[in-house]
């Protein structure tokens, strides 16, 4: 794995066509600019994570969702929700 | 309106029970409407049916039976999108994958299902920080409970 330091406002290039700038450097974030050909698919990881533990969530269930009650607690009353 | 359910056999419904999610779930972007359906009288558990696919359902907690110290902070573009002004005016359910034994179920504590309780307009969101993970044991001690995995 590369790892290099870049400040606000440099450009990395990645291959012929992708161009990353560091736009920001603010507590705890960076912003990006990304620039890239349409074709190449950019997307946040926690957002294929977030797919994958919802796919997983409703593949078939190893055993009866009811047979969970009796893990949960009650609800506190100023927390009830009703929808 | 007839509905076949995952596990409920053919209910009836009408529009205004629908929770309307129009962006999908991640990974489930075409499903955009659903049923919330209790398996108790207690509201802690339920199956989210949706109205497109009969065989998809998801179960979802009440993410306060398990942690009642959860308290989801959303962005402002995310508050705005479900027209609110602050976290706490809505509600919030979190996605269960249910294991054999269900002790090792776990629940997604850092992608909770945040619902306008007037609209009945929700979305899914990815929490910021480490503090709650995607697959949070079921069956662990609250002081542990919370590390991300």
């Amino acid at each position: 794995m590369l790892i290099l330091r870049r400040r606000a406002g440099e450009t990395l290039l990645i291959g012929d066509n992708v161009r990353l700038t560091v736009l920001e450097v603010s507590d705890g974030g960076v912003r990006l600019a990304i620039d890239a050909p349409k074709s190449v698919q950019i997307l946040r990881s926690e957002l294929l994570q977030a797919a994958n533990a919802n796919r997983d969530a409703a593949a078939k269930e190893a055993a009866s969702p009811e047979k969970l009650l009796g893990l949960l607690g009650s609800v506190p009353e100023e927390k009830k929700q009703n929808l | 309106m007839k509905l076949q359910t995952k596990y409920f056999g053919t209910i009836d419904y009408t529009d205004d029970e629908l929770l309307s999610f129009s962006d999908g779930l991640y990974g489930f972007e075409e499903e955009k409407s659903f049923l919330l359906l209790p398996f108790s009288d207690e509201n802690t558990l339920f199956s989210l049916q949706s109205v497109r696919t009969p065989g998809l359902a998801f179960t979802l907690m009440h993410p306060f039976s398990f942690r009642p110290s959860y308290a989801p902070v959303l962005r402002s573009e995310e508050l705005d999108k479900l027209g609110v002004e602050k976290s706490e005016d809505l509600y919030y359910y979190v996605l269960c994958t249910v294991r054999e034994p269900v002790r090792e179920s776990t629940v997604n504590m850092k992608c909770p299902l945040a619902v306008n309780p007037d609209t009945r307009f929700g979305m899914q969101v990815i929490l910021e920080g480490d503090e709650w993970g995607m697959r949070v044991q079921l069956g662990t001690p609250e002081e542990q409970g919370g590390a991300p995995c």
